[in-house]
């Protein structure tokens, strides 16, 4: 607990340092404030809550929270938070925390899927965990065996969950909420770079001229970096642009110079028509920097009739007509659809024109589609792809405001294109949710990077096209540990033969254990629950019944399949009352923890306070789970439903040393290296600090074999930090060690000798760069050295002529992808565009935000926001409940035409973070076919009268 | 038969309950913030309704903070001063601490007038950090202007809906006598703390 000896100084140190700036403070003001404070311990730790990451301190007194403050040595925050970055003093301590393990059973106290709650032990938990896990191994392998992971872990609990899954359990059934928030970004990095996240860094902001927000409400959704996108603002207006995109008007726009609102989906033909601007104006005012081009870039592209991530044909759910016909008016054109008036000029370079039917089939390999397919062109093709995008042809499809006049909105258009062109201006494009949630997300996020390298206003101070993240770890966690069901850690992927080795040999498990087929994605998850295949599924760090699309498929799976669902909160939400099992974990100050924000800063905080009740971390949870299976159980042969064999790798595992009934804890985490991690009270960094999971506590909990849990005896957390972080060490993930990111305030990586990364894939900034211009012999000014899909076959627009793959070794793409409508459109019944995002005040699913009196109280329900000559148009009146419905669902909300969000006629926009205002259940859960990602931010809907 | 006893979480988890023959339970409907149904929207499920309070700005009773320091909440109504723009802050126009006094408006407090942002450079050729982040290192600078990060208030600041809230148990301890109302933020207090290994 706290050391009272060291508070003691601390306040001493301030009291002199008062005295030697020469303040005046009444003796009796001190006197009282020193009383006070002397059993106050301030700590740093990273905010709870989105992907910037600002740096808190944080008081603690008597085992409590008594009070945040922004960390003035935080370079992303710099002494300032949001609400809801002040209020994480708060968010622990809602009446209405978990406590206790949670069971349905019947009146005998036997486990009973129609039955109620009751309070039960750990044990008797992880007792019904090994069960129902067992059961469901035994009729489903390990595709029956699910986790809806989290872009919130801590990077140590995601390592932990990582490894019992894919090295334990040999189930890439694994895949997080922060598929719903980034996969777009992730793919387009990818694609472009060939390695993930981005080049810059939130330094940019103060360096650039012009900020460009591309569906993005920074203001509310990151609004640190807007208060920065402020400053530098207001230090020079005139110099300073800031332009905001996006198909509705929001705080974002109020201090922006020039406000853009278009049609959902043109977004793709808004990044071509600048394109199209660079390109074919280039001959006269000499505007592509070739030389940079010609060194570092090459073009490409890649099939157009690749769907929209639905339910396709045949899958079970859809024979067994659990979808309606209303849904599948929708569904239907996973299949084919029609091409549109819209989308036709830009679909003609692919022989398209309008009235055709386009289907949606693109190769299959192994049994799937392969979406990512694509190949290198000309750059004479991608001019060609580029001609359909006149400012008259972007401009007639892509106007959202139905009262702006045409003439403007092209001027607007020509300004916009005009600053990115401006020579000597730099431009910072940031984007979030609004081009990550797309049936095209990853096409778009591609397009972005076309534009800033075709002028080399990328990965450089102050210009860069730079994908925001919505989540505190979408980057730490899920990304550069690897979450998903395809990833393993450092850009590792599943079906890599070579990644799966260098990751087996790691963790000491052995060859060919991992499975190599990844493909059940965070959507893929919920569809086989509702077709049967996955009868298991544990909920951590995330609320995956109340956050995802068509959301009554899959609340009616959780509760009327055969199967067994278990969710790990600190509070009941949606998901934790539709599941069989709910378990309390601790909250993020009651455990050690690391967040990687998205600038790729790792941060690092120490357990502030002892856990409530009975709750403990998710690692813990991970881990005893870890116990209850020995390599008998679960590394015996199994045959996937692609027909693929896992081979038995029990008689290996002996050779290695082990046993039959060697559990997976001995191996995965109380491993010879997991206890070389002392636990030392004399180490500075754990002086003072509990660690529940290493010693115990004072609560005396008792654990999962029903005994009073005394701690794993070694410094866990350190381990799986280390043991992770040993992934990229070498390979330009560089972490630096535990210790360090205890004594900064995070780092970004690659972190090589002791130095941050500021501008990755620039010679100047990254070693990695340098390195690699160094070995290939050249001069450049950048190395774009990711080396995923770096060798590509030949072709047209039309596809692949010489299918002899070349290798273009340290450089980027540039795409042709056109703009293609949405799979469902306003019509005559559903006349409305949806959208959904979030507030300020309220985090995701509202679980934590909706507990703290303050941020409750400053929105206490989710508005529909909506134009009011709509609302005169539906009959529907300001503050009075409307339905909003569409072919999936309805729920009531409360209409608002004069509030933050003003939507131009035609768009309403409903937050997600309100239990009671369901908006999922009216959601359309169509992805982007190359990264499973939902487009939350499109459907058609009707509103009248509630 | 089965006895079902509907208990509140809080008294449930109070209390050290086995599991025995008359298990007390919970119904789903019992647990977390919708009480109704969960399956259907026909029902008396509803959003909890938004009212903010209605007083002119100068007339409302102050909100105590939440906790020392923590940014106050607007107690008086907002309507018609949002949304802020550039060239137009309502909010400053009360709150300056030059007139904040006479218009019974709370000062904006002097952290609001201090920089923290390092000016880190870039001439074309070179990025030169302002300071020595490896080192933890601060700067704090003084301003007579309000400082542009704070500029938009309704980052930190928000009106309250008169709702009951849901329950929070965190307890605030002020470590000055007005720390209810006023922010002590400043002076030596800026950089408490900050030296964490510090022994």
């Amino acid at each position: 607990m706290a050391l009272s000896r060291r508070d003691f100084l601390k306040s001493t140190a301030a009291a002199s340092a008062a005295s030697a700036i020469g303040m005046s403070v009444p003796s009796s003001l001190q006197a009282k404030a020193d009383e006070a404070q002397s059993g106050w311990r301030w700590d740093k730790a990273a905010c709870r809550f989105c992907g910037t990451g600002c740096g808190i301190m944080m008081a603690t007194k008597e085992g409590k929270i008594v009070a945040v403050k922004g960390d003035p040595a935080a370079p992303v925050n710099r002494g300032l938070n949001c609400i809801k970055g002040y209020f994480n003093a708060k968010i622990m301590y809602g009446a209405d925390r978990l406590k206790t393990p949670l069971l349905r059973v019947n009146d005998k106290g036997e486990f009973d899927k129609k039955g109620k709650f009751a309070p039960v032990s750990w044990k008797r938990a992880f007792d019904e965990m090994e069960i129902h896990i067992k059961k469901a191994l035994k009729a489903s392998g390990p595709e029956g065996v699910g986790v809806f992971a989290s872009g919130q872990y801590t990077v140590m609990e995601g390592y932990a969950a990582l490894k019992m899954m894919k090295g334990g359990l040999r189930s890439n059934a694994f895949d997080p909420n922060a598929r719903h928030c980034m996969a777009s970004a992730v793919v387009g990095f990818y694609q472009t770079f060939g390695i993930d996240e981005p080049s810059g860094c939130y330094d940019d902001i103060e360096l650039t001229d012009t900020v460009v927000a591309w569906g993005s409400n920074m203001a509310e959704m990151h609004p640190i970096l807007w208060s920065r996108v402020t400053d530098r603002k207001l230090s020079d207006p005139e110099r300073v642009k800031v332009i905001n995109i996006s198909t509705y008007r929001h705080r974002t726009s109020d201090l922006a110079d020039m406000e853009i609102i278009f049609t959902p989906n043109t977004d793709l033909a808004l990044w071509n028509y600048i394109a199209r601007e660079i390109v074919y104006r280039d001959d006269t005012e000499k505007i592509i920097d070739w030389d940079f081009v010609n060194k570092h870039i090459v073009f490409a592209a890649s099939p157009v009739n690749i769907g929209y991530g639905m339910r396709r044909e045949g899958e079970k759910s859809l024979v067994d007509g659990k979808y309606t016909p209303l849904e599948m008016e929708t569904i239907q054109k996973e299949m084919s659809k029609v091409v549109s008036a819209t989308e036709a000029p830009a679909l003609k370079p692919y022989g398209y024109k309008e009235g055709d039917v386009m289907k949606n089939e693109v190769p299959l390999v192994d049994g799937k589609p392969e979406v990512l397919k694509h190949w290198e062109i000309s750059f004479e093709e991608y001019k060609k792809f580029l001609e359909p995008y006149t400012l008259d042809y972007v401009a007639s499809i892509s106007k959202g405001n139905p009262d702006e006049d045409m003439e403007e909105f092209k001027k607007k258009l020509q300004t916009l294109a005009n600053l990115y062109i401006e020579k000597g201006r730099k431009v910072v494009s940031f984007w979030t949710m609004g081009m990550n949630q797309h049936t095209r997300g990853t096409w778009v996020n591609t397009l972005s990077y076309n534009v800033h390298f075709l002028l080399n206003k990328q990965a450089k101070p102050g210009d860069g096209a730079f994908s925001l993240t919505g989540q505190p770890s979408a980057c730490g966690t899920a990304r550069e540990v690897g979450t998903f069901c395809h990833r393993l850690p450092a850009d590792m992927m599943v079906a890599n033969p070579q990644h799966r080795e260098i990751t087996e040999k790691a963790w000491k498990i052995p060859a060919t254990t991992l499975n190599p087929v990844g493909n059940q994605h965070i959507m893929k998850i919920h569809r086989d629950i509702e077709d049967g295949v996955i009868k298991f599924a544990w909920v951590n760090v995330c609320n995956p019944y109340q956050d995802t699309a068509s959301a009554k498929h899959w609340i009616k799976a959780a509760r009327e399949m055969d199967n067994f669902i278990v969710t790990s909160d600190g509070y009941p939400g949606i998901s934790a009352k539709v599941s069989d099992l709910i378990l309390p974990s601790a909250m993020i100050y009651e455990k050690w923890g690391a967040y990687g924000n998205a600038e790729r800063r790792t941060q690092h905080w120490r357990q502030q306070v002892l856990p409530v009740g009975d709750a403990m971390s998710d690692t813990w949870q991970w881990v005893e789970l870890s116990k209850r299976f020995k390599i008998k159980d679960v590394w015996g042969e199994y045959t996937l439903r692609n027909g693929l064999k896992l081979p038995s790798v029990i008689e290996e595992a002996k050779k290695m040393g082990y046993t039959e009934d060697t559990t997976l804890f001995d191996i995965l985490f109380a491993n010879e290296r997991a206890k070389s991690y002392k636990l030392d009270a004399n180490d500075p960094i754990q002086k003072g600090y509990d660690n529940s999971e290493g010693y115990g506590d004072s609560r005396n909990v008792k654990g999962s074999d029903g005994e009073v849990f005394k701690g794993y005896g070694f410094f866990v957390q350190k381990y799986l930090f280390e043991e992770y972080a040993d992934f990229g060490r070498g390979h330009a993930h560089d972490l630096a060690d535990f210790d360090t990111y205890h004594k900064v305030r995070g780092l970004k990586w690659p972190v090589v000798d002791g130095k941050e990364t500021q501008w990755r894939f620039n010679v100047q900034y990254d070693p990695y760069a340098a390195k690699a211009v160094k070995a290939a012999g050249t001069n450049n000014s950048h190395a774009f050295y990711g080396t995923l899909a770096k060798a590509l076959v030949q072709g047209d627009l039309m596809g692949v002529k010489d299918p002899t793959p070349k290798p273009l070794p340290n450089k980027a793409k540039i795409f042709a992808r056109p703009y293609m409508d949405p799979p469902e459109m306003p019509d005559k019944e559903y006349p409305v565009w949806l959208a959904t995002g979030r507030v300020l005040e309220h985090w995701h699913s509202g679980t934590m935000t909706m507990r703290v009196p303050e941020l409750y109280r400053a929105v206490p329900e989710a508005l529909c926001y909506m134009h009011p000559e709509d609302a005169k148009k539906y009959d529907v009146k300001q503050g009075e409940l409307c339905w909003v419905e569409s072919r999936r669902g309805k729920v009531k909300a409360r209409v608002e035409t004069r509030g933050r969000n003003r939507p131009s006629r035609g768009l309403v926009f409903v937050p997600w973070f309100d239990e009671k205002v369901f908006i999922n259940k009216v959601c359309l859960d169509a992805t982007c076919p190359q990264s499973g990602q939902t487009d939350f931010k499109k459907c058609a809907v009707k509103i009248y009268k509630a | 038969m089965k006895r079902i006893i509907k208990l509140s979480m809080g008294l449930l988890l109070a209390s050290s309950i086995v599991l025995a023959e008359a298990t007390p339970t919970i119904e789903e409907e019992a647990l977390g913030l919708r009480k109704t149904n969960l399956y259907d929207e026909d029902n008396a499920t509803k959003g909890d309704g938004t009212q903010y309070g209605d007083a002119m700005a100068g007339t409302s009773q102050k909100i105590e903070r939440a906790f020392q320091d923590a940014p106050p909440m607007i107690p008086h109504s907002i309507e018609g001063m949002l949304p802020i723009t550039i060239n137009n802050n309502m909010c400053k126009g009360c709150h300056m601490p030059d007139v904040a006094p006479a218009l019974k408006a709370t000062p904006i407090p002097d952290s609001h007038f201090t920089d923290f942002r390092p000016k880190h450079t870039y001439d074309g050729k070179e990025f030169k950090k302002a300071i020595d982040e490896m080192k933890n290192e601060v700067s704090i600078e003084k301003k007579k202007e309000l400082i542009g990060a704070r500029f938009n208030c309704s980052q930190c600041h928000a009106p309250q809906s008169k709702n009951e809230a849901p329950k929070n148990n965190f307890t605030p301890e002020f470590t000055t006598p007005d720390g209810a109302n006023k922010s002590s933020w400043n002076g030596s207090k800026l950089t408490e703390g900050l030296d964490t290994l510090a022994d």
